[in-house]
């Protein structure tokens, strides 16, 4: 492309002498069909980039949300500590320009610079020797110079990265420094680092920077010898000066692409810090409970669900269930036992987020392994213990349990839990846009939102409360006690309770400990059995 | 030249001045390596024709001279261009922590009540991009604009020199594909691009909420769906970053077809000069090379106009954000506390805006020094309001609070705050080492001082277990802290602070019975000695560690009786609940 309008340029240039202007028109013609020619291409070159990086972006966003929903509910939780997930999401965007300017600068700079060579072998063989013989040198010093000193420079990038990160850590934690008098002191600090940074960055970068200055020094002194090269020969007649001036204009195109593969540094050190970052994300899928597809549980009412000598652990955290039997019929069970009995555990078995290693779950008499999974879900109502709140309003967030629920529900619901008093104070009521994890809402006022939202499943007979009274103050968790006691009147409710008081109420009450049940009755009847139940009831007595 | 500026740009570029030596040094050797370039085809091609001239009519040449600055500016350049990258990253560098350092210290006095917008994650981030927008305004905006115009500059003088019809040609082209083209290209892209930015947030978002929220996708049977809502997402945003990099291409093509057309142009009446002997061939070669030189200086501006308005609107938010008055003024110096502090409340009454309902109503309290009291009460009654009050961060609109019989007003926050150790409610730890995190508030403290609010914390198992003991890192790099020992953390954390008040929100919230019971424990050895004041749910142990009991309504105090006396009117209401056993 370039070299074809180069000709047509140097032809004219060359006929400055002799030829008037008008009998140029063919070659001015030429050379402005070869530069909107030569637009169209870039263009569509740019085009071609941009989309399959478009694609590739969405087949590693696909990708993502397969492999995490492979890791399963309990793998997710265990990764989704910090901001991991946010910088998987982040990741993918910032993997991009790599692949759409990166990859084809490093294209164009192997592939052009020969290209051209053959081009300008002809028109003159010297400055074709002079290009090839700087050419190879380029790679071969940036090599030299430049691989140490570029992993030491993608290290301060790396660690230039976590600075920022620290900043806005900082940044986020503004009040708690502001309590502990330290908020002056971690400025000096950050000031400090960032001082500490430089001085060590500069160190490294005087070094990383030769390869750049090679390159460059290459480049320029290869264009200077041809130039020099052809003045010479074009004073002694070796060479035509349209052929002269046709590899002087080549040369820099030469060099061009090389060139502007260093400018993209930046983009490839953040794309490899972040597929860094997804390449790490390699889990090991956490078997989930496949079920038969399309086989329903049995009956309609409360189910009874009877769980046999379970057994269940997790890589990392070791065993969690050992051999729990259990009972959970129509009614209140409630669920006590310390932090990290395995509660919270025994919930995802029941939802089939995970499958027992051995043992068995029973529905109304069916293995839980024998159903489909999505319809035995559909009979569930759950409230977990960390509710998520999706971005979008109220609204959005109650009706993704339910989106085919009548507004004689929803207002039920918003009863049921008290969310209608939250959403009276909220000039949006229900319409309220809900920010990263519920902003705008207390504590309290997201768990009645959870609780809405599970009571939103109004056809479900299996209620699962992992703490449904967290956050509240007593009388509204009181209020709820009660609430759930008339619903489980033609319900099977599972409650995990921290809070003794809501097992009282229960009709059953079950006591883990260290992934088994200890004890097992109505709740009268163990608290004056001074057993491990008792126990519990006794380090909560005032 | 600096009055011409937008507001937003003339404080940043105040923000920098201590730098301004480097900022300068970098613009202009990056001006001179470029110049250097620019020198560098320019002599080259009048010095090749000229050659050729002399090949062609016998004429004798001087070859050194030029030969000789061919050579020069080759090596100018190559120096130029280290020199420039040295200089500005120094210059960067420097900026970027005096930003960082400038914005945090105008941050500090804001915080809490000026910054609402810290306490959201999604918040944070965005001002985490504005920095960075911020940050990069110098090598982005800056460098490549003083290069263009040095740049345009020279080209048009020796364009003035030489053909002076050329110039006027040159000025408009440079006008066109350094700012016209660039301006039209976004404004004809304005439109997608902010649906674009809309959009891409929503994706980022309904991302996160698949990864966490996937149990609850799973448990409603809403997985497929959330999932297809994502690929629509994708698909839309594609196709509206798809149209925008098109207008992108269309106008970078332009910009291409106009160097053709400037060296047309140039030609044009360049070689009319030439047949009428005005001009010597060898200058309108070098003319010709010039005006493709012009171009490569030009097409960086496309990139900085972009990043000129990404910076314009990040700066009007930072700095909208670090303008803001503190919400509390303090005194240059304190007035004296007497020690052990007392604490009054006295018809304090705090709202957090003009339109919102009291959250404290006329309270009035007292504690004497040693007094150890919960707070209990409804949520919204008020009970966090009153903490927040009494650590000076909010302004009260009526009443006074006197602390160590002085008022609010006569004491520095800072001076106020030592003498409080708060253990909050939501935990923040800061992804530092153990270490750092516990000597926050105490930097000075010794060996035995830790170890003694590591055991009192009931913290001395879990750093034994610690790979590299105290200085493990805490967050993602490091140790992964369950709630239990982060909340012990921040207990060991204002044990070091040695403060005579120690202020509890909710420091059993999540955690079990027994869990509970043992950091209440731990809270009680930690309290001997101290005023204690904590907010609370939970009942159980309660009468261990506080004497009297608050019971807080609608921002004031309802009643105030002993522990014991308040327990046993609970159990009483919650064995007459239905259902109670």
């Amino acid at each position: 492309m370039a070299q074809a309008w180069l000709l047509a340029d140097i032809l004219s240039a060359a006929l400055l002498r002799r030829a008037s202007l008008p009998a140029l028109w063919p070659q001015w013609l030429g050379l402005l069909v070869l530069a909107a020619l030569r637009a169209v291409l870039i263009a569509q070159g740019r085009r071609l980039a941009f989309d399959a990086s478009q694609q590739l972006g969405s087949s590693l966003r696909a990708r993502l949300l397969r492999q995490a929903q492979a890791l399963g509910v309990p793998g997710l939780r265990a990764q989704a500590g910090g901001d991991w997930v946010t910088r998987m999401v982040d990741g993918v965007e910032q993997v991009l320009p790599y692949f759409a300017r990166y990859l084809p600068g490093a294209a164009s700079a192997a592939l052009l610079p020969p290209i051209l060579a053959v081009f300008v072998f002809p028109a003159d063989w010297v400055s074709g020797l002079v290009l090839l013989l700087t050419a190879p040198l380029i790679p071969l010093f940036m090599v030299l110079v430049g691989n140490a000193a570029e992993r030491a420079s993608q290290k301060r990038y790396a660690q230039l990265r976590r600075l920022g990160a620290a900043f806005i850590d900082a940044l986020g934690g503004l009040t708690t420094l502001r309590q502990l008098g330290a908020a002056e002191r971690v400025a000096d600090q950050l000031q400090a680092e960032g001082e500490d940074y430089r001085r060590l960055t500069l160190q490294v970068l005087r070094v990383a920077f030769l390869s750049a200055l090679v390159l460059e020094f290459f480049a320029m002194v290869g264009i200077a010898v041809v130039a020099v090269l052809i003045g010479f020969r074009l004073l002694w007649h070796e060479l035509a000066f349209r052929d002269g001036i046709f590899v002087l204009l080549l040369a820099p195109e030469f060099y061009l692409p090389m060139r502007a593969l260093g400018g993209l540094r930046h983009a490839r050190m953040d794309a490899l810090a972040a597929a860094g970052d997804l390449l790490e994300f390699a889990p090991a899928p956490i078997a989930s409970c496949a079920g038969v597809p399309g086989e329903r549980p049995a009956g309609r009412g409360a189910p009874t669900v009877r769980i046999e000598n379970l057994h269940y652990s997790l890589p990392g955290r070791g065993v969690l269930l050992r051999g729990l039997n259990a009972t959970i019929g129509p009614g209140i069970t409630a669920l006590v036992g310390e932090t990290g009995a395995g509660k919270s555990t025994l919930l995802d078995l029941l939802l089939g987020f995970a499958a027992p290693e051995s043992g068995q779950i029973r529905i109304d008499g069916v293995e839980l392994a024998r159903l489909d999974p999505a319809q035995w879900r559909a009979r569930i109502a759950w409230v977990p213990q960390r509710p998520h709140v999706f971005a979008g309003s109220v609204r959005d967030n109650l009706l993704l349990a339910a989106p085919d629920a009548a507004p004689a529900a929803l207002a039920r619901a918003l009863t049921a839990s008290g969310l209608d008093v939250v959403l009276a104070r909220l000039p949006r009521g229900l319409d309220t846009t809900l920010g990263e994890q519920g902003l705008g809402l207390s504590g309290g006022e997201l768990q009645r939102l959870a609780l809405a939202r599970a009571l939103l499943r109004e056809q479900a007979t299996l209620w699962l409360l992992d703490e449904p009274t967290a956050h509240l103050d007593a009388d509204s968790a009181r209020a709820i006690d009660t609430m759930i006691r008339a619903a489980a009147a033609t319900r099977s409710v599972l409650l995990v309770a921290h809070r003794l008081e809501a097992a009282r109420s229960a009709d059953q009450v079950l006591v883990l400990r260290a992934g088994c049940i200890v004890e097992h009755g109505a709740p009268r009847a163990l608290a004056h059995s001074r057993g491990a139940f008792a126990a519990l009831l006794a380090a909560e007595a005032p | 030249m600096t009055r011409a500026l937008p507001a937003e740009i003339r404080r940043l570029l105040a923000v920098l001045r201590p730098q301004r030596a480097w900022l300068w040094g970098g613009a202009v050797l990056a001006l001179l390596a470029a110049l250097a370039a620019i020198g560098l085809m320019a002599v080259s091609g009048w010095f090749i024709a000229a050659m050729a001239l002399a090949g062609a009519s016998g004429a004798a040449i001087n070859y050194f001279s030029p030969a000789a600055a061919i050579r020069g500016l080759a090596i100018a350049r190559s120096g130029g261009r280290y020199g420039e990258r040295l200089v500005t990253h120094e210059a960067t560098l420097r900026g970027l922590t005096d930003l960082r350092a400038w914005l945090f210290r105008r941050l500090i006095p804001l915080a809490p009540a000026r910054l609402a917008a810290l306490r959201s994650g999604e918040l944070l981030a965005r001002l985490r991009s504005d920095v960075d927008a911020l940050e990069h305004f110098y090598l982005a905006v800056l460098v490549p604009a003083a290069v263009a115009l040095g740049g345009t500059a020279l080209v048009l003088l020796v364009a003035t020199l030489v053909l002076p019809i050329a110039a006027p040609v040159l000025l408009i082209a440079a006008a066109l594909a350094g700012v016209l083209l660039p301006a039209w290209t976004r404004r004809r892209a304005a439109a997608d691009a902010a649906h674009a930015v809309r959009e891409a947030a929503e994706l980022r978002g309904s991302l996160l909420d698949a990864l966490r929220g996937h149990a609850e996708l799973l448990a409603w049977g809403a997985v497929d769906a959330h999932a297809a809502r994502i690929a629509g997402l994708d698909v839309r945003l594609a196709a509206r970053r798809r149209r925008i990099e098109r207008v992108q291409a269309m106008g970078s093509g332009a910009s291409m077809l106009l160097a053709q057309l400037a060296v047309l142009a140039v030609l044009v009446p360049g070689l009319a000069a030439v047949h009428a002997g005005a001009v010597a061939p060898p200058l309108l070669t070098m003319l010709a090379l010039l005006t493709l030189a012009l171009f490569d200086v030009l097409a960086p501006l496309p990139e900085a106009l972009a990043q000129w308005q990404a910076t314009l609107t990040a700066a009007r938010r930072v700095f909208e954000l670090a303008d803001a008055r503190p919400a509390v003024a303090d005194p240059a110096t304190s007035a004296n506390i007497a020690q052990p502090p007392a604490i009054r409340f006295e018809r304090v009454c705090l709202r957090y805006a003009v339109d919102a309902p009291w959250a404290l109503n006329e309270l009035d309290l007292e504690l004497a020094p040693g007094a150890r009291l919960a707070i209990v009460g409804a949520s919204g009654a008020g009970k966090s309001s009153l903490l927040l009050a009494l650590q000076k961060f909010y302004p009260l609109q009526r009443g006074e609070i006197r602390f160590g019989g002085q008022p609010l007003a006569m004491l520095r926050g800072d001076d106020l705050r030592r003498q409080i150790a708060v253990i909050a409610q939501h935990t923040v730890l800061f992804d530092r080492s153990l270490l750092d995190n516990l000597l926050l508030a105490a930097p000075a403290a010794g060996a035995a001082q830790i170890e003694r609010a590591v055991s009192l914390a009931q913290l001395d198992a879990f750093v034994s277990a610690l790979p590299q003991g105290y200085d493990t890192p805490l967050g993602d790099a490091g140790a992964r802290v369950s709630g239990g020992e982060a909340r012990r953390i921040t207990i060991a954390r204002a044990l070091l602070q040695d403060a005579p008040v120690l202020v509890l929100d909710e420091p059993t919230e999540g955690l079990d019975a027994n869990t509970a019971r043992e950091l209440y424990a731990a809270l009680d050895a930690a309290a001997r000695g101290r005023t204690l004041l904590l907010v609370t749910h939970r009942l159980g142990g309660l009468a261990r560690l506080v004497d009297e009991v608050v019971v807080m309504c609608a921002g004031r105090i309802a009643e105030r009786l002993p522990v014991r006396a308040y327990l046993a009117r609970e159990s009483s209401i919650a064995v007459t609940m239905p259902g109670g056993a």
